[in-house]
């Protein structure tokens, strides 16, 4: 008989939460002792309403944790959006029978921020995998996985909705294989060509000199909306873009980061290293606008550059 | 009858423009006289021809006249023209739009109606003009005058002929005028304007064409030209004036005859701001005799009239972009402070005769810093395409027609 715990600090893993409860396999949720948010309060909330036994993940030892979940009987413990390393202690009470969910095709997209640089790199499918957890994050065999599409216009929110789709799936072809003893681990081959690193404040920056079109457009559709958002500096200010799309421009002579174009139609068309990209949606101080309003209240005009300064 | 009483009745009517949200927010004080005084078509009209026959008598007279009295008679003429351009209902897209074109920038009509407040050189080209003009009319009948990328208000020429109509001096038998301008925008407002001079008999047509493509089917004995910025940079002067010569008769005149293009070495603070602490414009007889001494000459860069035009070789580099080679310079040497000037490059106008626009006496002939070139010192980010060269050194200039022309150096 297996009996889960789930570690967690968001709503996002609500549907393993309940799949687990109906299927009986549910013997608490570990949430960790760290700054309360909104996403971890909610879940808190949920959990209390539901009567579901609740642990607290200590950051400075495991001695306890572990006697509780000696208690409950806990054999299984699945891991999706903790944030906070394992340590070995806890590894090896579940010797192999802990696992992780991690929002990419394993050994691709290691690290905290998978679905942020896949969908900044233009990926049209992920895959929710499901991993023994080892010492070394997001490395261990692989029991089962489930692949999702990514259409072009996702955004954050898209992708994370249908990752919380596929979730219970995953969890059920996971559980079921447990149940027959039928998983197949299969090693991680390789490291991967492609990481999700933290993401540094001069990343979320466009740069005109390198960054193609279809670069720019899904850097700014990965930030849309979110601590991630994609920004563009003109005058010294640096402004939210939260959506642009690729346009053709047969335009020689012209440096990247050009205005090439203000129209009401066309919008605010920027030259780039491979083409030209059209600024829809730009988020201010003073407001959310379109290109084309963007540039007329803040006075952007085609011959204007935003990477030179003109004289 | 019907129409003809309406039509009667539509002469008469008062102003009461739908104007487009943007124009009137820009020009709202010169809305709100129109509305407040209660004019008639006519009576507009009147004040309108004033305004710019005023502005060129002024302009046109051998006796000095004061800045602030030629200042307000260009903003009288600005005050009347955007009135016209606001009857012309331009829609907001044909007002702002604003594009790169294969040759160069093509400004918005929003952008572009600012140019006939341009006083000294509106004063330079239109002197220049009418000297032209008058020679030409000594031994023909009749000419016919092309201007390309005229504008919304082809203000180096309607001012001009509204003179010239008012004063009789020469009538619309003699001069047959082109107008030229891409921009559909650019386009009504000429034509609400050139109705609201009553100039039609002057106009032998208003085109909307590329200049760079376009082809008369008269021979052209006077072309007028001024799509320029500073530096001699952004639109398309050198590709619209490339290709327009060829229509020119043999004894066509390109107006401007001369521009010359040069070079300057200079201590960015003493040129753009010392010089100017002082005074009260910017003009060429304003200029601060120390600082113009500071300056290092490079010499003449590029020059442009009708015979180094049909002269011109141009070339065209891998990436499809078009340049024609301007001056080899030798970088000077035993400067002191070399590493802490930048390179300015300016314009020198004549546009006939004595006629034209000096260095600082409008915007197009201001000097423009380069801030990408560098000599005897280091580019302070290493990231963007910096030109860097030492005194003593062989530049070769470029002039890069295409997109967004200006300037490019090689290091020889
Ligand atoms: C600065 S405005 C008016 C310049 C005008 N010559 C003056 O003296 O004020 C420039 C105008 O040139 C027009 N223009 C620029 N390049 C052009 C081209 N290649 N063909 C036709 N019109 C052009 C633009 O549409 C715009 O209306």
């Amino acid at each position: 008989m297996q009996k889960f715990a789930v570690f967690t600090g968001s709503c996002q893993s609500l549907p393993v939460v309940q799949y687990l409860l109906q299927t009986n396999q549910l013997a608490c949720v570990v949430l960790v002792d760290t700054q309360q948010n909104y996403d971890l309060m909610q879940l808190q909330h949920w959990l209390q309403q539901s009567a579901i036994e609740t642990l607290t993940y200590k950051c400075s030892d495991d001695k306890g944790l572990i006697a509780q979940l000696d208690r409950l009987a806990v054999n299984r413990g699945l891991i999706y959006l903790f944030r906070h390393k394992i340590r070995p202690a806890l590894i090896q009470y579940f010797s192999g029978h802990l696992v992780n969910i991690h929002p990419s095709p394993l050994p691709d997209y290691r690290g905290p921020f998978p679905l942020y640089w896949q969908l900044r790199n233009g990926e049209n499918t992920t895959a929710l995998t499901l991993h023994q957890v080892t010492e070394s994050v997001d490395c261990g065999n692989i029991a089962a996985d489930v692949e999702i599409e990514i259409h072009p216009f996702d955004t954050m929110n898209c992708v994370q909705y249908k990752v919380a789709q596929a979730l219970p799936r995953l969890v059920e072809k996971f559980c079921q294989l447990d149940e027959k003893q039928e998983i197949k681990w299969r090693n991680q081959e390789g490291n991967g060509s492609k990481s999700a690193p933290q993401v540094e404040q001069q990343q979320l920056i466009v740069n005109w000199h390198k960054q193609t079109s279809k670069q720019v457009v899904n850097m700014a559709r990965a930030g849309n909306v979110d601590s991630g958002c994609a920004l563009f500096q003109f005058r010294s200010e640096a402004f939210q873009l939260l959506q642009a799309s690729v346009v053709d421009s047969a335009l020689t002579g012209v440096q990247a980061g050009m205005v090439i174009e203000v129209d009401r139609q066309n919008g605010l068309v920027i030259k780039t290293v491979d083409g030209a990209l059209r600024l829809d949606i730009i988020g201010t101080q003073q407001g959310v606008f379109d290109g084309y309003r963007f540039a007329v209240l803040f006075g952007l005009e085609a011959g204007l550059s935003l990477v030179q300064k003109d004289f | 009858m019907e129409a003809h009483s309406s039509q009667s009745i539509a002469s008469l009517q008062y102003a009461d423009p739908q104007v487009d949200e943007l124009l009137k927010h820009s020009i709202r004080t010169q809305l709100e006289s129109l509305l407040k005084a209660k004019l008639t078509t006519g009576q507009r009209q009147l004040l309108l021809q004033k305004s710019f026959v005023d502005a060129m008598t002024l302009v046109l007279s051998n006796t000095q006249v004061e800045h602030l009295q030629l200042v307000y008679a260009f903003e009288a003429m600005y005050d009347q023209a955007v009135q016209s351009m606001a009857l012309a209902q331009l829609s907001q897209e044909q007002l702002t739009r604003q594009y790169v074109s294969a040759s160069g920038l093509i400004m918005s009509p929003h952008n572009c109606k600012h140019t006939i407040k341009d006083v000294y050189r509106i004063k330079g080209y239109a002197r220049g003009i009418d000297l032209a003009i008058q020679s030409k009319l000594k031994h023909a009948s009749s000419i016919t005058i092309l201007y390309p990328a005229c504008g919304p208000f082809a203000p180096l020429l309607l001012p001009l002929l509204s003179y010239y109509k008012d004063s009789q001096i020469f009538t619309s038998k003699q001069i047959n005028v082109i107008l030229v301008d891409v921009h559909p925008g650019a386009i009504l407002s000429l034509q609400q304007l050139v109705k609201d001079l009553q100039l039609d008999d002057f106009i032998l047509r208003i085109e909307a064409a590329d200049a760079t493509e376009y082809e008369p089917a008269e021979s052209i004995d006077l072309l007028v030209l001024e799509a320029m910025q500073h530096g001699f940079t952004k639109e398309g002067q050198l590709s619209i004036a490339k290709h327009l010569v060829q229509f020119l008769t043999l004894d066509g005149w390109m107006i401007p005859q001369n521009v010359s293009v040069r070079g300057m070495l200079v201590i960015g603070e003493t040129e753009f701001n010392q010089q100017w602490k002082e005074v009260e414009y910017s003009h060429s007889l304003n200029t601060n005799t120390s600082a113009q001494q500071d300056r290092v000459e490079l010499g003449e860069i590029l020059n442009i009239n009708k015979s180094t035009l049909l002269n011109m070789q141009e070339l065209e580099l891998q990436d499809g972009v078009k340049v024609i080679p301007a001056s080899k310079i030798k970088l000077p040497t035993g400067v002191k402070d070399m590493g802490e000037r930048i390179l300015a490059i300016y314009a020198h106008i004549d546009t006939f005769a004595d006629e034209g626009v000096e260095q600082y006496d409008s915007g197009v002939t201001h000097p423009r810093p380069d801030m990408t070139f560098y000599i005897d010192a280091k580019p302070r980010d290493v990231e963007h395409t910096h030109f860097v060269a030492s005194s003593g050194d062989m530049v070769q200039f470029y002039y890069q027609l295409s997109g967004l022309p200006g300037f490019v150096p090689v290091k020889l």
